[in-house]
């Protein structure tokens, strides 16, 4: 009993040391880079000022440069010790990287965008250096004189550089991660099915001597089978409430900001698994261990599906969407997203529904299944 | 006889077990090999993307969508907006484009129109914004000429045809064995849970104190019967070893196993079962019952696959926890999964790092193997 509800908290901060990075990109580090500074390089003024700009310590740094020569660079990054090399060949830029990666892509693209800025402010400036040109009057030529290129480049390298894309961001920042927990709690909520079916089995004279002596008790079955159940049913309660909070503010996973809705989702899923343990347990005419593991194969399969193991829940939807739909993890799940994820509470109450009625059907599964068991002797 | 008899029973009766985790590491890989969210080498894959144009096929309009499908997988059917919602939470779509009304319009009379978008967290979102972003920077560098729509598009496309040169040095494609990488990590668990539920609870059945005292008093060495149940178990983990092979062959690809990184793949996962193994009477020897079992193989299977890699790349873990896995051996053998998979060659020197974490490995067993007979001893006395 120790093990099967500590470790729901064991795995919690597991998960949080094993995603704490994931999705984080306010801890971006600069990389470190190496650049040929050649003749080459050093003609082409806007890649000097760009590598400049973006080594300089503060927010905004991408890499950490070294200004190296060729083969100064090859043994850097032979070493591993810088992430790429730029250099420079006919006015065309060239980066070296050992393996793809994350830092070589963030490279690459800086390069590109660098060399697509030198494209587009040769072409600008030329075209208005033309434009200048033609709107001289045949008298200003002859005299010899020329547009002020110099600040038409200027202008020019002012505007691309200027040139800000009119881009609204109606992103709401979520985090992907947050599904694990909600696994983590449905898988939490099943335990209840392993307690009431073990509770169950002290009541069924068909299963344990226990339950044969309960049958011959003078005591009503109902009480006892309804008080053990209310006992696992409280247990399983409490255990899910204390792992909420400890992930709510130890942890600081998000739920959303309505703790009724949380607590009652908690409590509908600590139900249907309950009532399904019962269900379980009356109907399989076995002994626990192989009810354990059938309850077990429930939950885990449910688990993988809702999106433990890495957050696949979308695909699995894909693939086949009936599946969290009917599985209780699965809707424990989705509740717990839909607080999470969605400002209305339709979709979160369409699960607690769910929820349920799947408690209802295993309730009535159960009870029929109790009324037919008579015995003349045992 | 009568104790392996005993042995494989138990085993029979609990083939629900292997047959679940067997199912999760199935479906797993299939998982892995038709997702693509987790790969870190994301330059390869087109971002998945969702485009609303409110605007015309006309002028930078149609531009601007034909250079996002040249770069990006636009996927369509999201009239349904909740539907979009969850994809996008899901990453299955990472960025949204609203294109409003009249922008091809508004642009060529130099308003600087806006476009709206909506995008999910990761890389391949990062990725997909850079990618409009640059289009839209360049579109606005072309409007201070005042060029016509033609003309403006032919010097975008332009612009953003110069690309850098890239050379890799890597002569290996890595994403080639990724499959393979990520099934054999994935494995991990697996193994794990598998061998340590069924020898846990087989040894558990042979350690209750009423069957230890018939044994002690039975004409088998007790000895013996140690040794049968080791022989047992071996063979046991071998079978898992070498159903998680046959698995393997069908979610990685036959020429990846039957290669020479196959073999090192398979060696690795070989020597990691025999790690499982004696982690598992390691475990046997400290906790009885089913519940503590369940509990345990949960803590320590879901755990150290938490902690090493096994279901988030080693690139994403912090390097605190990458710092505590060194403590565990499945850390040695994912981290082997990752070495494998970028090897160049298979000469000693190259092949060393992975060795090195084969040895580790080896070392872990034999810790364990040392601690569990301590336990045993000072466990006879008692009884």
């Amino acid at each position: 009993m120790f093990w099967t509800l500590i470790f729901p908290f064991i795995l919690a901060i597991l998960f949080n040391m094993a995603f704490a990075r994931l999705h984080d990109f306010d801890v971006f580090e600069a990389f470190d880079v190496a650049v040929v500074d050649d003749e080459n390089f050093c003609d082409l003024e806007i890649f000097k000022e760009a590598f400049k700009k973006l080594s300089e310590e503060g927010e905004e740094q991408l890499f950490v440069t070294q200004y190296v020569d060729s083969e100064k660079a090859d043994q850097l990054l032979a070493d591993e010790k810088v992430d790429g090399i730029v250099y420079i060949v006919d006015g065309e830029p060239h980066v070296k990287i050992k393996k793809n990666g994350t830092n070589q892509t963030v490279l690459t693209t800086a390069v590109e965008q660098i060399y697509q800025s030198s494209k587009i402010i040769e072409d600008i400036a030329d075209t208005k250096i033309n434009e200048a040109v033609s709107e001289m009057s045949p008298e200003q030529l002859m005299r010899g004189e020329m547009p002020d290129v110099e600040k038409i480049y200027k202008d020019t390298v002012a505007t691309v550089s200027e040139a800000e894309p009119n881009v609204k961001d109606d992103s709401r920042v979520m985090n992907i991660v947050v599904i694990e927990f909600y696994t983590l709690i449905a898988m939490a909520c099943m335990q209840g099915s392993m307690l009431s079916s073990e509770m169950m089995d002290r009541c069924l004279p068909n299963i344990t001597s226990r339950g044969k002596r309960v049958a011959v008790a003078p005591t009503r079955k109902g009480i006892v089978i309804a008080s053990n159940l209310l006992a696992s049913y409280s247990m399983l309660l409490l255990s899910l409430i204390a792992l909420i909070a400890f992930m709510r503010f130890v942890l600081g996973v998000e739920f959303g900001s309505n703790l009724g809705f949380i607590i009652l989702l908690a409590a509908v899923g600590g139900l249907a698994s309950t009532v399904m343990g019962m269900m379980l347990s009356i109907v399989l005419k076995t002994n626990n261990a192989a009810k354990n593991v059938i309850i077990l194969t429930i939950t885990m399969v449910g688990c993988l599906f809702a999106g433990m193991f890495g957050g696949n829940k979308g695909f699995f939807d894909n693939l086949n969407p009936i599946i969290n739909k009917i599985s209780p993890v699965g809707m424990i799940t989705d509740g717990f997203y839909s607080l999470y994820y969605y400002a209305d509470s339709a979709r979160y109450f369409s699960n607690v529904y769910g929820l349920l009625i799947v408690a209802a059907i295993f309730m009535i599964l159960s009870i029929r299944g109790l009324r037919r068991q008579r015995y003349d002797s045992i | 006889m009568t104790v392996s008899k005993a042995f494989w029973k138990i085993v029979l009766k609990n083939i629900s077990t292997i047959i679940m985790y067997t199912v999760i590491l199935v479906s797993f890989g299939t998982v892995s090999a038709q997702s693509n969210t987790s790969t870190v080498e994301f330059e390869a894959v087109e971002p998945s993307i969702v485009v609303f144009n409110h605007d015309g096929e006309e002028g930078i309009t149609k531009n601007l969508v034909e250079y996002l499908d040249k770069n990006a997988e636009i996927k369509t059917g999201f009239s349904d907006d909740d539907k979009l919602k969850d994809a996008l939470f899901y990453e299955e779509v990472v960025l949204v484009v609203d294109i409003p009304e009249n922008y091809s319009k508004d642009y060529l009379a130099g308003k600087n129109p806006e476009i709206s978008t909506r995008s999910s967290a990761g890389y391949q979102a990062e990725l997909a914004k850079v990618m409009l972003r640059r289009y839209l920077s360049v579109a606005q560098s072309y409007s201070t000429l005042g060029l016509d729509a033609s003309e403006t598009t032919e010097k975008i496309n332009a612009a953003l045809e110069s690309s850098a040169k890239v050379e890799v040095l890597s002569k290996v494609d890595s994403s080639k064995y990724a499959k393979a990488s990520a099934y054999f990590s994935f494995a991990n668990y697996a193994i794990l849970a598998c061998v340590i539920t069924i020898i846990c609870l087989i040894m558990s059945s042979f350690n209750r104190m009423e069957i230890r005292k018939r044994n002690l008093v039975s004409s088998v060495a007790i000895s013996k019967m140690n040794r049968i149940l080791l022989r047992n178990s071996c063979l046991y983990a071998f079978g898992v070893w070498l159903m998680y092979m046959i698995f393997g062959y069908f979610m990685a690809g036959g020429d990846v196993l039957f290669s020479n990184y196959g073999i090192l793949f398979a060696v690795n996962s070989f020597i990691f079962c025999i790690v499982a193994t004696t982690i598992a009477y390691l475990i046997s020897q400290l906790v009885h019952g089913r519940n503590a079992v369940n509990g345990i193989m949960n803590v320590v299977a879901l755990g150290s696959s938490f902690l090493c890699g096994a279901f988030v790349p080693l690139e994403f873990l912090p390097e605190s926890v990458k710092f505590i896995a060194h403590a565990l051996p499945s850390f040695y053998y994912i981290d082997s999964n990752y070495k494998i998979k970028a090897l160049e060659g298979f000469s000693l020197g190259e092949m060393a790092p992975v060795l090195i974490n084969m040895g580790i490995m080896l070392g872990f067993a034999i810790l364990f193997v040392i601690l569990a007979s301590i336990i045993a001893k000072k466990k006879q006395r008692v009884a």
